[in-house]
């Protein structure tokens, strides 16, 4: 079993405040940030045991003076280099040097196509400014992928959210429904969407996908809560991607920190290889002798590997349970208990919890 | 896919050639790994072929191949990329 991704979280420092940010409540101050040469001897390990891409992300990549260094590191270790950006920090002409240094693909989030409402959920004037480098972008030569994050309050605009991907020019968007992890736990109640919203969300995307065919792909990623089977949640745990935060230490996923009794290792100290193949966490839950029932008989068990375990630890505080999302988990109940609660909570622009920045 | 159009691998798609998995197409959020034909197809498709060359120059290469066999399995193979925008024609 090899790695085929490496999410490099390079820095968790952002100008933005999005109030589903998937990092953790937790985060690396900037001192403890690792240099650009670790990073590169990182990338170097990684391409070693099979990995393909690289995904640069954060918090803002692009707070990091040294990010097209990062850029030229990845490429120069032989792996796909896949920037994940707000946008913010980067002007035309250091875009034009990540591109120089080895950049395949660039990957903007948008809050909205509405930019009240946008610059509302990211907690900063970021929109108009997406939209410009956006518009660089464009004619430029790497891949764009939109990636328009979606919940209760912005599911209506779904059309004018593929529109305006549509006039980028974009090759790629993602309909990326919140996840509910860090930031996003904590406003669950006025971003989980209703049924309803849900499913014209999907028939509108699988009438886009149709639309533009060849033209711009669409991906769509559904707000689990609402499935009856969980997410094969990093492909898996252990088995297809690893996480590096800004100060080394290696994770199984990024939210792999709210599992209270797992031991990370830092790849600083650590070879990259042996973190993968030995280590206690990304052991943990590889394989299925960890299951408990109903996974462990359940025919499902090597398409979605169990589900998520930090989803089953921040809704029943028990990492082994079956992810409570599933139809035929034993906690399936706090799950509807949710859904209930936030659709009965109604949702404004008042109350909500803003993501801080690092020390 | 017809004679004249010039397929090339959109942007942010490229080959690459692995150590332990080979002839890969890299794209953005995923991995194609070729095998057979396909790296040959696709290194072809830079931009400045039509479909017509691309072909003539695989049956020189495949020449057992049955009539009309290369060109159709080629343009099989290239247009279910071009609906994943992987492959662009002009």
């Amino acid at each position: 079993m090899r790695p085929q991704a490496l999410i490099a979280e390079i820095t968790h420092r952002c100008p933005l405040h999005c109030v589903y940010c998937s990092n953790p409540l937790a985060m690396r101050p900037r001192g403890e940030e690792m240099d650009a040469s670790v990073w590169a001897r990182i990338f170097r390990e990684a391409a070693e045991l099979g990995v393909l891409h690289v995904h640069l992300t954060g918090g803002e990549p692009a707070a990091r003076a040294d990010l097209e260094e990062l850029v030229r590191a990845g490429r120069s270790a032989n792996l796909y280099v896949n920037l994940i950006t707000s946008g913010i920090g980067l002007s035309e002409q250091k875009l034009d040097a990540l591109i120089a240094a080895g950049l395949d693909h660039l990957q903007i989030s948008f809050q909205d196509a509405e930019e009240s409402a946008a610059n509302e959920f990211a907690g900063a004037r970021a929109h108009a400014r997406k939209l410009a480098l956006a518009e660089v972008a464009r004619t430029r030569s790497v891949a764009l992928t939109v990636n328009a994050v979606m919940h209760r309050r912005n599911l209506e605009r779904l059309d004018a959210i593929v529109a305006m991907a549509e006039r980028m020019g974009a090759d790629r968007l993602e309909v990326a429904n919140v996840q509910y992890y860090g930031w996003a736990i904590e406003n669950r109640d006025k971003l989980l969407p209703t049924r309803r919203q849900l499913g014209a969300c999907v028939a509108a995307v699988e009438a886009h996908q149709q639309r533009l065919l060849g033209r711009m792909r669409i991906d769509f990623v559904p707000p689990d809560y609402f499935a009856r089977y969980p997410k094969a949640c990093m492909g898996g745990w252990g088995r297809s991607l690893m996480v590096v935060d800004p100060a080394g230490w290696v994770l199984p996923c990024h939210a792999a920190g709210v599992i209270p009794d797992l031991r990370f290792e830092n790849a600083q100290l650590r070879p990259l290889g042996w973190i993968w193949e030995e280590s206690a966490a990304f052991r943990r839950f590889r394989g299925e002798d960890w299951m408990p029932e109903p996974c462990r008989s359940c025919e499902r068990r090597h398409e979605d590997f169990g589900g998520c375990r930090c989803q089953a630890m921040l809704l029943t505080g028990n990492p082994n349970a079956t992810d409570p999302v599933c139809s035929l988990a034993p906690d399936r109940k706090l799950v509807d208990a949710a859904i209930a609660r936030a659709n009965a909570a109604g949702g404004d622009g008042t109350g909500w919890v803003y993501r801080i920045d690092p020390a | 896919m017809t004679a004249a159009s010039i397929p090339r691998l959109a942007r942010g798609c490229r080959l690459s050639e692995t150590a332990a998995q080979g002839w890969v197409l890299l794209i953005p959020e995923g991995v194609l790994r070729l095998s057979g034909p396909g790296p040959r197809i696709l290194q072809r498709c830079d931009g400045s072929r039509t479909f017509g060359d691309i072909v003539r120059e695989l049956e020189g290469e495949f020449a057992g191949a049955a009539a009309g066999r290369v060109e159709s399995e080629t343009s099989a193979f290239l247009d279910r990329l071009a609906q994943r925008r992987i492959i662009v024609t002009e």
